[in-house]
């Protein structure tokens, strides 16, 4: 038995979601998702279930993440009730309520305060700049040892722990007794979901957005591990610098182009772009743009005077790794995978 | 007995004599007895062969004529036409049926149908024979109509007659008209509301000076038949008689000692025993209901227009030529426990929350609490299940009225949320695009099938409806509800009184009988009764006045002509030989037998203005004293010989 929760389809609403207590439910969403299975049929159930407001029934599924928005759905809907839209706004909603802190929810409702959260992160830098005297060497010195400390913060304190209250949501509390074994079984899946997003292949027709995606990923990772681990910034080996040089340019080259068809709203899952949705991508952009200044300036010996130009870097680095990775949009790419993950597990479990 | 008869076989193209051999029909008829000419026709009701006939009726001197083609739906009064033109009596034609009965019957066998056409036309000429000439009666008609009930259908339908010049009495029971109509407020499709539709046509109605019309009014008796009713139609005293100011009205009102509940607000509210008129109700004159009235005399002493003692009842003869019986419908009444009807307070039906929503102008406030979720049950009292005395019809107009009902609400009052429990949306043709508008406004529609329907109970001081949603796979889902409203459908009004006066025959679903639901569909089997609106089905106003106008129509062309010949098939009683045993009378179904005196003697007469020539009497006579012009026993038993020669 489940209860009608009206507040809820109103709070789903402040998540991006329109319309979708129009859908009469024909089914015809389900009809033509190519992603949409026998045993996981998706989205009109999910549809159904934002209409009546079932928090449970919502919280433990994990197929908002199996969706990739391709936009079949909504562009076939009689009734436009966007079901494609309400899948995305059912991700970020999911990601609230994975989140422990409550932090994704307030940042997903209002772009104030993120654009806040975003002022905080600035001031702090300058203030620990002025504290070292604007002395450009040892702020970057320092700014390495943040990179390092922010990646494992995030993860140990935050990402973790909503891993595994979404493991709590969607696996033990639906009671599914999945063997040991099938955890083992099912890294593999994780593993390539998480690199190559290979499902999507499947939902959409264009190769060439898939492409993108993937060397974007490959790009981001590489270049997290280039900075963090090989220590771009200062290094002298010429192999590690050009392949910093490189991935900045992959990074910032295939952002614009998701920046664009964001303002061109040429895709259906580009049409209803929310806050959250453009601080991703900006940021991303703007990532991979500064660290390639920066190693750029450093190259030609003008980082000395132009400290501005590491200082702009450090502030997008750091609001990019404490509010956009912990509690927006970067979040997807790890709870999809996990999703995916998850959904192979509950698989081998029958 | 008939000599001289002509006997024609048609082809039919090829649709009769493809399998009946036309030759040797005429072969084996040629020499039977009185058999004057025999021919065969391409196309018997060709306008040459037509020719052909009028010819040698005249020219030979037929005296009867036989055509043996298709059945005689299609081509009786062709061919009677044929036997009038060339001065021969229509009814010393007889058609024989080869077609139909024969030729398309049997096309798999030739032979048969070829030995079967013989007999039959040997039969027909048998027939032909024993044929007598009958001239059928004329009748002077008298262009009035008496519609009974003034709702929006019977108004509709005393305009429609009024404005093709037929006089009319609309006779309307209780002290107002307006019916049900006036009750409703906003209603769908178009949003116009129901008081200013009946204020619309009652204003009509005021410019015709050929319509009368009576409140409080019912019709006591009826004589005679179609073109000539006599009826007597008794007005109930109004109590009130001359004008008031709208202050002493309500003065009186209050002084009434009297309380009962209001069925114009479906007992949401109480009244006296002044009947005050609503909005859309006419004429905006108060009345007093005297079965409650207690002749305390407060309302006189305010005012003397008001006369509670007042009994001077009025019978008005009257004469008309038909009727139009527009006596509208009753919202199905739930069962003490249905859905918790009667029991849990804040279970409701649609015709009390369509009043709600009338008496309640900023907020919906229902018992002191104000309302914020609306759960509508839908299909209460209609598709019922096959029980007997249950109702398995779909009353239409509810689901339209629910959706709608939902939008109005969240329109009118801010916050409200509609959850429509359904057994499938209907809002069929233009309404469809009113449950859009509801979904569109975040009504939530769960669905259920009669093997689970929801269930409502009250737990934690709340109401709550819960049901076995389709939707959701069948998954039980729940909310709670600060009214739970029955969407209850239609049954006819209790009019026992009416239907036996009128004799309209009840369907299973004990509404009026049309002839055919199709075909003829305002007529009754009762010549010169017509039926429209709600009397007739459950309907929408647009379908309740679509059917009145019908009516109308209908019986003015009944009546505009002044005369009607009624057909000469009737039954005749030989005095000589009845007994008056009564078994004939009893067999009549239209009452159309009598008992007289004759010459001292006690004998049957029939009314031929009532008897439809159906037979029923003829078989059950012991002594033979009743025969059927046109069907004699003579006709039936030389038919039967013919047959039974082989
Ligand atoms: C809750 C509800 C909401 C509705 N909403 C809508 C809507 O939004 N849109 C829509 O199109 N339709 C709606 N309808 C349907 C609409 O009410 C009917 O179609 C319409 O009232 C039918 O009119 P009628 O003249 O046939 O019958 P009625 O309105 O019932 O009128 C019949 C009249 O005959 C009189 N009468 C009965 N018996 C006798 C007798 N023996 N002698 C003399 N007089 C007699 C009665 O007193 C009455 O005045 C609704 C119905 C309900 C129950
Ligand atoms: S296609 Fe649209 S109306 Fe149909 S079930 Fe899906 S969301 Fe609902
Ligand atoms: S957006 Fe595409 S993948 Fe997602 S539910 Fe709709 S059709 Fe399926
Ligand atoms: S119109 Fe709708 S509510 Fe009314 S009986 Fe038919 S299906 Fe049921
Ligand atoms: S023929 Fe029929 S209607 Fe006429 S008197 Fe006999 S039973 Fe009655």
């Amino acid at each position: 038995m489940a209860l009608i929760q009206p507040d809820l389809t109103k709070e789903l609403k402040k998540y991006g979601a329109f319309d979708f207590n129009a859908c009469y439910n024909c089914g015809t969403c389900t009809s033509v998702c190519t992603l949409s299975t026998e045993d996981n049929s998706f989205p009109r159930e999910m549809v159904r279930y934002s209409v009546l407001g079932l928090e449970d029934d919502l919280k433990s599924s994990l197929k908002p993440w199996l969706c990739y928005y391709c936009g079949q759905c909504t562009e076939n809907c009689p009734q436009e009730a966007s079901p494609g839209e309400l899948m995305m706004s059912l991700r970020r909603w999911l990601t609230a309520k994975y989140d422990w802190t409550g932090l994704s929810g307030l940042f997903y409702k209002s772009w104030p305060l993120t654009v806040l959260g975003f002022i905080l992160i600035l001031a702090a830098e300058l203030g620990f700049a002025a504290r070292l005297h604007f002395h450009i060497d040892r702020i970057m010195y320092y700014g390495h040892y943040f990179e390092m400390f922010s990646i494992l913060g995030v993860f140990t304190i935050i990402l973790l722990p909503n891993i595994i209250r979404m493991w709590y949501f969607t696996i033990l509390k639906r009671k599914i007794k999945a063997p040991i074994k099938a955890y083992y079984t099912a890294i593999s899946d994780l593993v390539v979901h998480m690199f190559t997003q290979k499902r999507s292949l499947d939902c959409d027709d264009n190769q060439f957005r898939w492409f993108e995606h993937f060397i974007l990923v490959i790009g981001y990772l590489s270049l997290l591990f280039t900075t963090v681990f090989l220590n771009w910034f200062e290094t002298h080996n010429l192999f590690i610098n050009i392949l910093g040089y490189v991935e900045s340019i992959v990074i910032f080259v295939v952002t614009f182009d998701f920046v664009n068809s964001r303002i061109k709203k040429n895709k259906e899952m580009n049409k209803f772009s929310q806050p959250s949705d453009w601080f991703f991508v900006i940021w991303l952009f703007l990532m991979g743009v500064t660290a390639f200044v920066v190693r750029l300036f450093i190259d030609l010996n003008l980082i000395e005077t132009n400290s501005w130009a590491y200082l702009f870097h450090l502030m997008i680095l750091g609001q990019w790794a404490l509010i956009i990775v912990p509690f927006g949009k970067w979040t997807h790419f790890l709870y999809r995978s996990f999703g995916m993950y998850f959904a192979k597990i509950e698989e081998l479990a029958k | 007995m008939k000599k001289k008869i002509g006997v024609y076989v048609c082809h039919c193209g090829g649709n009769i004599s493809d399998y009946v051999d036309i030759e040797k029909v005429k072969d084996a008829v040629r020499d039977e007895a009185d058999v004057f000419l025999v021919k065969n026709t391409l196309f018997a009701c060709a306008d040459s062969s037509q020719k052909m006939m009028e010819e040698d009726i005249k020219t030979q001197g037929l005296d009867a004529m036989v055509v043996a083609s298709c059945s005689p739906k299609l081509h009786l009064n062709t061919f009677r036409g044929v036997a009038q033109r060339a001065g021969l009596n229509p009814y010393n034609y007889v058609q024989v049926n080869i077609r139909e009965q024969d030729s398309w019957a049997h096309s798999d066998n030739p032979a048969g149908a070829t030995e079967k056409a013989i007999q039959l036309v040997k039969a027909g000429i048998a027939r032909a024979k024993e044929s007598e000439a009958l001239t059928s009666m004329k009748i002077a008609t008298t262009n009035a109509v008496a519609v009974i009930g003034a709702g929006v259908g019977g108004m509709r339908t005393a305009l429609g007659l009024a404005d093709m010049g037929t006089e009319v009495y609309l006779i309307e029971k209780s002290f107002f008209v307006g019916g049900r109509t006036a009750q409703w407020g906003s209603v769908a499709p178009t949003n116009d509301r129901g008081d200013v539709l009946t204020a619309g046509l009652f204003n009509e109605i005021q410019k015709r000076s050929n319509i009368k019309l009576f409140t409080g009014a019912e019709l006591i008796e009826k004589t005679g038949s179609v073109g000539n009713f006599d009826i007597k139609v008794k007005i109930h005293p109004r109590g009130f008689d001359g004008t008031a100011t709208a202050d002493d009205i309500q003065k009186a009102v209050k002084a009434c000692p009297v309380s009962t509940t209001d069925e114009f607000n479906f007992g949401l509210t109480q009244r006296t025993a002044i009947l005050t008129p609503q909005k859309g109700q006419y004429p905006q004159q108060p009345a007093i209901d005297k079965a409650l009235c207690n002749q305390c005399g407060a309302c006189q002493k305010i005012n003397s227009a008001f006369q509670p003692a007042s009994t001077n009842e009025e019978i008005l003869t009257l004469h008309i030529g038909g009727f139009v019986a527009n006596t509208g419908f009753d919202p199905y009444e739930p069962a003490k426990g249905e859905y918790g009807y009667g029991e849990i307070d804040n279970v409701i039906t649609l015709p009390q929350l369509k009043r709600l929503i009338e008496l309640n102008d900023n907020e919906l406030v229902f018992k002191g609490k104000k309302v914020k979720k609306i759960a509508y049950i839908y299909c209460v009292g209609s598709r019922q299940d096959d029980d007997e005395g249950k109702n398995k019809y779909c009353s239409r107009y509810c689901c339209t009225s629910a959706t709608h009902t939902g939008v109005t609400v969240k329109n009118k009052y801010k916050d409200i949320l509609n959850y429509h429990f359904n057994r499938g949306i209907r809002t069929y043709g233009k309404a469809e695009l009113i449950y859009g508008q509801a979904s569109q406004q975040g009504d939530v529609f769960l669905q259920f099938t009669l093997d689970s329907i929801p269930q409502v109970e009250r737990k934690h001081n709340k109401t709550y409806v819960k049901v076995k949603d389709i939707l959701t796979a069948g998954k039980t889902i729940e909310t709670d509800a600060d009214l739970v409203v029955l969407v209850t459908g239609m049954v006819p009004r209790e009019n026992v009184k009416l239907g036996h006066l009128l004799k309209i025959p009840e369907g299973r679903d004990h509404f009026f009988n049309e002839i055919h639901m199709k075909l003829k569909p305002v007529e009754t089997v009762i010549d010169g009764v017509m039926i429209a609106g709600t009397s007739q089905a459950p309907k929408n106003i647009l379908e309740t006045l679509n059917s009145s106008m019908a009516a109308a129509a209908k019986v003015n062309s009944v009546l505009t002509k002044g005369e009607l010949s009624l057909e000469p098939t009737l039954a005749k009683v030989n005095p000589g030989a009845c007994t008056w045993c009564g078994k004939c009378a009893e067999a009549c179904p239209f009452d159309a037998i009598v008992q007289v005196d004759n010459e001292g003697k006690m004998v049957a007469k029939v009314n031929e203005s009532n008897c439809k020539g159906c037979g029923m009497c003829t078989p059950v006579c012991p002594t033979d004293a009743i025969d059927l012009d046109g069907f004699t026993n003579a006709q039936i038993g030389a038919m039967i010989d013919a047959l039974a020669e082989l």
